[in-house]
């Protein structure tokens, strides 16, 4: 079965973009650049990757749908549902959580009355629990979008959803 | 004086009386037979009797045709056949006893997982026809469905030495 | 070499090898559960570890390679204590339900937990559960039950070539699956419930029906392909429950393909016929075999007596044993006639005098993984012999160039070096194009009378590389696959590819269909040729000829002419036609009634004893598995006793052995060959108009064993009948996908569905052959009238 042809779905930018990364290997080994690709992929989806994307990218780099699908859900970075326009990654592992992340992990929670993998009705922010994003030196902390915000406490946290549309 | 002895105690038949005090002492005593059918004898928790299907008290058979019990038998009296149920689960669609082949060794009952298959104290059953003691598993499910009361109790009353 | 020494015994091992292959070599046991020696190592079970002289902790064994003086001990103290605690960890999240598990009894976890298993669990959490799969009507899965070995997804990789399976998710989340809800369409996939280690893919055909401590083993060969593979029919209380691989690395290494593995169902199928029966005016009715074999003798009787031996002829199934084939043909001999034929699908019969004695591979099916380059012309080897597309794909996976000719662009789980694809007509003139090119390559004189015929043929691109691939090629083959056996230009085909491959120094072969055609050639199941391809004293007319202009009796034995014949829908008018028909065969569907006369149950391969001789010329025995179906009795059987009724001489074998031994000894002096006799083909052109029709046969209706199959059925594979054209004939007959269209071919027509499949060449069609849908039309090539109303 030859199936449909899904290239389309990528746009012309992210293509261009995925074949800069394409460049970066060896001629046979395309599929070095999935994850670039699923990176930029979902970043013109909204930050969700579908499965016709996935599919998308598969062809795109003439590997098995299903060695995409491995790598886009083991890594926490690739979102397989629709997710907010800020997604706050709060990290909950060892030491964030004994400098007082679940009082963090609370108070976001209650602010945005949404739990861990939940989007806000206005679509604003989600919320996810992640494992050590390596600054365990500020902690706890938090990343939204491209930013690590560090020292996290309750006002401060208040302050910075404040200032972000 | 030895001769002296032995001539009393055949004088005066102590021998015989010795005997007869037995006797008395055993027709004075309780008496041990009793009057079956009218009378039983007690049994034990752990009688292996007449097989019996078990049901979990929802309804649901506990058989999940696991074969164990088919495959430990050493009359090789049990014959299984299993196949998913509408549902999906594994189930027997045959379970037959052949009670002219069981020895009541109560392995079937040991080895089962799930305490489906257990020996009752019924022991008075008959049959007519040879045929009439290979138990289908309808039988089975109807002679537990019927003592399920009393065969709860007794592993009750087991569970702590097994 | 190196020296290296496991639990104080020093063992050689190959430089490169793992320490446990070592191991296994010198019968030493480590526990393992991802290993496995047809597949790339994963190390992610960490069963087998082990512990080694100067490495600080245990390491895995299946990825410890050997070096010279390494001191190696399995059992240890610390070497058990690490596997051990790899086993708490395994069975943590693995659900104690063995007693409802089907893989209860071979199970390597329940097997090696009795070992290094501990009593009782410290693991007082929940276990993980993970939602079951529907993966296809071939394997159930549940998947709470995996132990993330991988093993599955390593095979569909490597071995089956397409990856369907994957892991996904990680750590805890991690889960196997297809990620989306679709089927495992391989038709090797039924291997992955072997490799299981535990119970999370399983048979669903066998399903909770029986345990493996009930099964006794027969071992058998698979009566579905030329490849013969070895199987394990696993039998209780007098049926096949189930079939598995016998590992042979000669033939079929540890897998068989689906169609071998599930096509058993069929076995016990309602149509299985279980009493003789026989037509008496117009009724049919039950006898016993005395009085249907006296009625078949009868009625055969009469008709040599009033209308001579000629207008009587025997046809059989290319999956007949060996013996079946001798003595049907010794007993229409011994009648007189010489119409005896098992090519039935066969339509160019004009070169049979040009033959080697039997149709052969031209190699051992092992030596296909070495090749450096191969050529197969028509044929869908993936689908038509799974076995030889999996040493073709080793070839093709460690570089070799796998090339092909085909009129439909067949999808093939390894890389296709060249292809040329092309209207089933044009076949020929590639070859010609091809054998041009080797010729000017080699500086060889063409052979007689294709010199003239070449003059106009051009030479492309592609053909160019095929032949220059193949000539620098230092291991090479040609081969013939069933679609060019079927086709009408066969001897031009046949001639041609003998040419290129003598022109280029490969060997020749060919795939023919069934499990026996080999044998079909030395029992003498052919018209022209006696057993041990004797030049036959009067030459019989072919299974073509037969349909084509009528006789007045037939004798088929395992053929249901109204779906294995070339042309069903004349064989079965014919068959109407004819004043005598007795059919053999174990299944009797309502059609075979309004045709035959007699029909005589015989035992499918699973009740009978007999031979396969598959494509390398290998003679393989086998014996029954279970006791033939009520009154159904071996084909051999019924066939001598055919023959002591009509007084023949030579008739009085014991055993099926015996039967064998005695063509055995007749075919001694038979070396396999793939010498073809040079004749020039006439016209490197076809004759034919229009629309081309290509019968394809497809995989799950080879015989008639494998249509009963009812999992089989329901797969991918089962193609529907459909009219399956690309788009632009499409558009051109003004049809798109769904539509219903009327197909004509000759005087017969049917209407199917249409549907679209880039594939297939331009200027012809497929219109699958052997299903009951399309058993309305006429030769499985040829021209075809397609319209939308």
């Amino acid at each position: 079965m030859t199936g449909r042809n899904l290239i389309d779905l990528l746009t012309k930018d992210s293509r261009a973009e995925i074949d800069r990364w394409i460049a970066k290997y060896p001629a046979d080994q395309k599929q070095s650049a999935v994850m670039a690709a699923l990176r930029i992929v979902q970043e013109q989806n909204e930050g969700h990757l579908t499965t016709e994307l996935m599919d998308a990218v598969a062809q795109y780099l003439q590997m098995d749908p299903i060695a995409v699908y491995e790598v886009a859900t083991f890594y926490s970075m690739y979102e397989m549902k629709p997710v907010g326009r800020h997604k706050i990654c709060v990290c909950t592992n060892i030491s964030c959580m004994l400098c007082g992340s679940e009082e963090i992990v609370e108070h976001l929670k209650k602010k945005l009355g949404i739990g861990f993998g939940e989007v806000t009705p206005d679509g604003r922010f989600s919320l996810k629990e992640v494992e050590c994003l390596g600054a365990c030196v500020g902690a706890p902390m938090f990343q939204i979008g491209e930013h690590y915000y560090e020292h996290l406490t309750t006002e401060k946290v208040d302050r910075i959803l404040n200032e972000i549309d | 004086m030895k001769a002296l002895g032995r001539f009393f105690k055949s004088l005066f038949l102590l021998e015989l009386l010795q005997g007869l005090r037995l006797t008395g002492r055993y027709l004075l005593d309780r008496k041990v037979t009793i009057i079956y059918p009218e009378e039983k004898t007690p049994q034990s928790p752990r009688f292996r009797g007449l097989h019996a299907q078990r049901r979990y008290p929802g309804g649901e058979e506990r058989c999940i045709a696991c074969k164990l019990c088919e495959a430990i038998c050493p009359a090789m009296a049990i014959t299984i056949e299993a196949e998913p149920r509408q549902d999906g689960s594994r189930r027997t669609s045959r379970y037959d006893i052949d009670l002219s082949k069981c020895i009541f060794c109560g392995f079937c009952e040991e080895s089962c997982p799930v305490d489906a298959i257990v020996e009752t104290r019924v022991f008075e059953y008959f049959g007519e026809k040879r045929s009439d003691l290979v138990k289908s598993k309808k039988d089975l499910l109807e002679v537990g469905a019927q003592h399920e009361a009393q065969i709860a109790a007794d592993r009750a009353q087991d569970a702590p030495y097994r | 070499m190196a020296d290296i020494e496991i639990n104080g015994k020093v063992i050689k091992a190959r430089d490169g090898a793992m320490v446990i292959e070592a191991a296994d070599e010198a019968g030493i046991t480590i526990p393992r559960f991802c290993y496995h020696e047809k597949l790339s190592v994963a190390a992610s079970c960490r069963m087998c570890l082990v512990e080694v002289e100067k490495a600080p902790k245990p390491l895995p064994a299946c990825a410890t390679p050997v070096t010279d003086g390494m001191k190696v001990w399995t059992n240890s103290p610390k070497a058990l204590a690490a596997q051990k605690n790899v086993m708490e960890f395994l069975l943590i999240n693995h659900p104690l339900d063995c007693p409802i598990c089907d893989q209860g009894g071979e199970c390597d976890l329940q097997d090696i937990a009795v070992g290094y298993g501990s009593d009782v669990s410290r693991f007082s959490e929940i276990k993980r559960v993970v939602r079951s799969k529907d993966i296809g009507p071939l394997i159930a899965t549940d998947f709470t039950r995996c132990i993330h070995c991988t093993r599955c997804v390593r095979f569909g990789q490597e071995i089956a070539g397409v990856k369907e399976l994957g892991a996904t998710g990680r750590g805890e989340h991690m889960e196997i699956g297809t990620y989306v809800e679709k089927s495992v369409g391989s038709e090797l996939s039924g291997n992955i419930i072997d490799l299981c280690p535990v119970g999370a893919l399983t048979s669903k055909p066998f399903r909770f029906t029986a345990r493996p401590w009930e099964l006794g083993d027969i071992l058998s060969v698979s009566p579905h392909d030329c490849v013969g593979s070895n199987l394990v029919l696993q039998t209780r209380r007098n049926r096949v429950m189930r079939v598995v691989p016998q590992a042979n690395e000669a033939i079929n290494e540890t897998w068989i393909s689906d169609r071998d593995r599930f096509s058993y169902v069929g076995l016990n199928s309602k149509e299985r016929l279980d009493k003789p029966m026989i037509k008496v005016e117009d009724e049919w009715r039950e006898v016993g075999w005395e009085t249907a074999l006296e009625r078949v003798v009868k009625g055969i009787r009469d008709l040599i007596n009033g209308h001579g031996a000629e207008q009587f002829g025997t046809l059989m199934s290319p999956s007949s044993t060996l013996e079946e084939m001798y003595l049907l043909q010794k007993l229409t001999r011994g009648l007189g006639s010489a119409n005896i034929d098992h090519r039935l699908r066969q339509s160019d019969f004009s070169d049979q005098e040009l033959l080697p004695p039997f149709p052969w591979l031209g190699q051992e099916i092992k030596q296909l993984e070495k090749l450096n380059a191969a050529l197969l012309v028509g044929s869908n080897v993936r689908k038509e012999q799974p076995i030889i597309a999996h040493r073709l794909r080793k070839a093709a996976v460690s570089g070799a160039s796998v090339m092909f000719v085909n009129p439909v662009d067949y999808s093939f789980n390894f890389p296709v070096a060249e292809k040329l694809i092309g209207n089933p007509d044009r076949m020929v003139r590639v070859l010609a194009g091809i054998a041009k090119a080797l010729l000017d390559i080699t500086g060889d004189v063409a052979p007689e009378g294709l010199q003239v015929l070449l003059e106009n043929v051009s030479v492309g691109d592609t053909e160019l590389v095929v032949a220059e691939r193949l000539k620098a090629a230092e291991n090479s083959t040609v081969l013939l696959g069933t679609l060019a056996l079927q086709s009408p230009q066969l001897s031009s085909l046949r001639a041609l590819s003998a040419l290129i491959a003598k022109l280029s120094g490969a060997r020749f072969g060919q795939l023919p269909e069934g499990a026996n055609s080999s044998g079909g050639w030395l029992a003498g199941a052919v018209p022209h040729r006696g057993p041990a391809g004797e030049e036959a004293a009067v030459a019989g007319v072919n299974a073509s000829v037969m349909f084509e202009h009528p006789l007045r009796g037939y004798l088929l034995m395992g053929v249901e002419p109204e779906l294995d014949t070339l042309s069903p829908a004349t064989s079965v008018k014919i068959l109407e036609q004819a004043s005598f028909v007795v059919l053999m065969t174990p299944f009797v569907s309502e059609q075979m009634k309004r045709y035959a006369d007699v029909i005589l149950p015989v035992s499918p391969f699973s009740e009978t004893s007999g031979t396969f001789v598959n494509i390398e010329g290998r003679w393989q025995s086998f014996s029954g598995a279970v006791v033939p179906l009520g009154e159904s009795r071996p084909a051999w059987k019924v066939l001598r006793v055919l023959g002591n009724l009509f007084d023949l001489q030579g008739f009085d074998y014991t055993s099926s052995e015996q039967v064998r031994d005695e063509l055995k000894a007749s075919c001694e002096q038979i070396e396999p060959s793939s010498r073809v006799t040079w004749r020039c083909p006439t016209s490197l052109d076809a004759d034919s108009t229009g629309l081309q029709r290509i019968g394809e046969v497809p995989i799950y209706a080879a015989d008639a064993l494998v249509r009963r199959s009812e999992p089989l059925q329901n797969t991918q594979d089962a193609m529907a009948a459909a009219v399956y054209v690309n788009e632009s004939v499409a558009t051109g007959l003004g049809l798109a996908d769904g539509d219903v269209a009327q197909v004509r071919q000759g005087g017969d027509s049917i209407w199917l569905p249409v549907v679209i499949d880039e594939r297939v060449a331009d200027g012809c069609v497929i219109v699958p052959a052997a299903l009951a849908e399309t058993a309305g039309l006429g030769a499985i090539y040829g021209s075809v009238d397609i319209s939308k109303n």
